[in-house]
């Protein structure tokens, strides 16, 4: 009863139309109000819910990524894919995928990502003959290597959303070789595709433009040498990392490229409060959600609900998985972290499964999400960036669901790929 | 009146933009100075930590109340788009109400835990009162209540020229989706 009141609280409010942040406040105080628990103690879960070191990371993240966006950084990172792979037949699919590889390296936003590779890459791909709405599902698709390679602030969320346990280092390591994998098996995808409807091969840049095209993007790729190498020799943690990130990121944007106007500071101001405060919020309602969840003894239950189901952790990760996907295509990313984690980890720690492995999984599923109507946030980005409707996109991200549904099973039933980098190298 | 109500929230909602713009340009280079001070100048200083989760906590709550205003927090439409007319105006009537109180919570039990902390003292700031590190809460939730009765007055104000100033049309990035 005590679950119902919560969770279904919480489901009436968010389908009602109240902002999913607000509406996880709201259920908590009717949690605690049925449970008689002090509404004072859901004032200090939100105020303590953000008031955490490890969170600045997010911020920071989300910022240095805004900048390099917005800076004329995936214009250069756009010719740098060029030099390795825009020479190959279907090459401008490719150049896309790879482009997105290394955004990811300085970003974790897929959104930010399709935005800004699409705007540069969707039109040209359409001059070369590209049909539009292929161009565009491989833009948002390449984008989800963002969410997975390092930096990547979803996985500070996770960590977070785990009360803290789970290194934010292991997790940006972690991430790599399921990111890697994604973008090798999109690559695949893109030249099967281009040997079938013939698409044109690009020319091999001349090895002089090759070297200063790529001084040009080591500017801004930096960026990552600063974040992991910070990370792995423990110069600084992974928000001190973040916040230099971002002096850097503003450094290159404003005194090397130069391609951002001063004049547009101010915008820059007013969209990154908007976007990053939203997510802020939601952590911080989150964490009364979360308190009230453990009052409740709800993870106990759920474990116990799954455990019935089955002994096999196979069988467990696989209903999960149906889980979190069918919920991904009604909600956020952000949010899904934040209430998912704290009731699905217990069980996952029962079964024996690696936390950080978890973690990858919950990534890899809930930014297929993001594609996925009715609410999807890079579908409905890349429908306007690349001026398809989201009917046409739909149907020509067919085959892409297909490649990341065999890299979500890749990586659910395959832990080394998330486990073996960070055992190596932490 | 309705004018100039509009105006005035106009200037409050600038105001929680840059105050919240100021507080993160503040953390980013707070941050990098304690990391200067620990490796180069040798002496660890331990207020950098502390006054940026303060700026953070002062960020969270102020700019999401102008969040709020530009309609920018996630939210599903995708059941009360469907409803018909007069169960969708009551489905809006319900999501003010959840707001009403919800902002008037902050701002009370804000308060409440505001006055309860104000005799305790952050371990690395011995002059910082914890209740002063709260306050944006209730500041926060005073703000995102005023917004909230200028909303259920006047209606929606995100397509308002100071709102919508740094949308990018041909990006197609809405605040509310750039964060995934």
């Amino acid at each position: 009863m005590d679950a119902l009141i919560l969770l279904g609280s919480f489901a009436l409010l968010m389908m009602l139309g109240v902002p999913v942040a607000y509406a996880l406040g709201a259920s908590a105080l009717i949690g605690a109000w049925w449970i008689d628990i002090p509404l004072d103690a859901v004032m200090i879960a939100i105020a303590g819910g953000v008031n955490k070191f490890s969170l600045l990371a997010i911020p920071f993240f989300v910022l240095a990524g805004a900048i390099m966006a917005e800076g004329g950084m995936s214009r250069r990172l756009v010719a740098f894919a060029s030099v390795f792979v825009g020479f190959i037949r279907g090459g401008l699919s490719l150049v896309n995928i790879l482009a997105s590889t290394f955004f990811g390296a300085i970003s974790g936003s897929s959104v930010a990502d399709t935005a800004s590779i699409g705007s540069v890459l969707i039109p040209e791909m359409e001059k070369k003959g590209y049909p539009r709405d292929f161009s565009t599902a491989v833009t948002v698709s390449g984008s989800v290597q963002a969410i997975l390679i390092p930096p990547s602030h979803n996985a500070v969320l996770y960590s977070l959303a785990a009360g803290g346990s789970i290194s934010i280092s292991s997790l940006f390591i972690a991430g790599v070789m399921p990111g890697l994998l994604l973008g090798l098996s999109l690559v695949a995808l893109c030249l099967y595709t281009a040997k079938k409807r013939n698409f044109p091969k690009g020319e091999v840049i001349p090895f002089k433009q090759a070297v200063k095209i790529s001084i040009d993007a080591l500017w801004g790729l930096m960026t990552m040498v600063i974040i992991l190498g910070g990370i792995l020799s423990g110069v600084f943690t992974a928000t001190e990392s973040a916040a230099i990130a971002v002096i850097w990121a503003f450094f290159v944007t404003m005194f090397i490229y130069r391609d951002y106007k001063w004049k547009d500071l101010p915008k820059l101001v007013h969209r990154t409060v908007k976007t990053v405060t939203i997510v802020m919020i939601l952590i911080g309602f989150a964490a009364a959600f979360g308190y009230m969840l453990t009052l409740m003894q709800i993870p106990l239950k759920i474990t116990e609900l799954f455990s019935s189901l089955s002994d096999n952790k196979y069988v467990i990760l696989l209903c999960m998985n149906v889980m979190m996907l069918m919920l991904g295509t009604m909600m956020d990313m952000a949010p899904l972290i934040l209430i998912l984690t704290p009731i699905l980890l217990p069980v996952v720690k029962t079964l024996g499964i690696d936390p950080v492995h978890f973690g990858m999984i919950m990534m890899v599923n809930l930014s297929i999400g993001l594609l996925t109507p009715p609410v999807g946030a890079l579908l409905f980005v890349g429908s306007a960036v690349g001026k398809v409707s989201i009917e046409a996109l739909v149907k020509s991200l067919m085959p892409f669901f297909g490649v990341l549904l065999f890299v979500l099973a890749i990586v659910t039933y395959v832990p080394a790929v998330s486990l073996w980098l960070p055992r190596l190298l932490l | 009146m309705r004018e100039t109500v509009l105006s005035v929230m106009d200037k409050l909602y600038l105001a929680c933009i840059w105050v919240a713009g100021a507080a993160i340009f503040f953390m980013s280079l707070i941050i990098p100075w304690g990391i200067f001070a620990r490796y180069v100048l040798g002496t660890g200083s331990r207020w950098p930590e502390p006054i940026s989760i303060l700026l953070m906590v002062v960020f969270t709550f102020i700019g999401a109340a102008a969040s709020y205003r530009a309609g920018a927090h996630i939210a599903v439409a995708m059941v009360t788009d469907r409803l018909p007319p007069a169960l969708k105006k009551f489905a809006a009537i319900l999501v003010h109400v959840v707001m009403f109180l919800l902002s008037l919570f902050m701002l009370i039990y804000g308060t409440k835990l505001c006055l309860e902390t104000m005799g305790q003292s952050i371990s690395d700031l011995p002059w910082m009162a914890v209740g002063i590190s709260y306050s944006p809460v209730p500041i926060g939730g005073l703000l995102t209540l005023l917004f909230v009765i200028e909303h259920i007055l006047y209606g929606p104000q995100n397509a308002r020229a100071v709102v919508r100033f740094d949308h990018d049309v041909d990006h197609g990035i809405d605040a509310t989706t750039a964060a995934n």
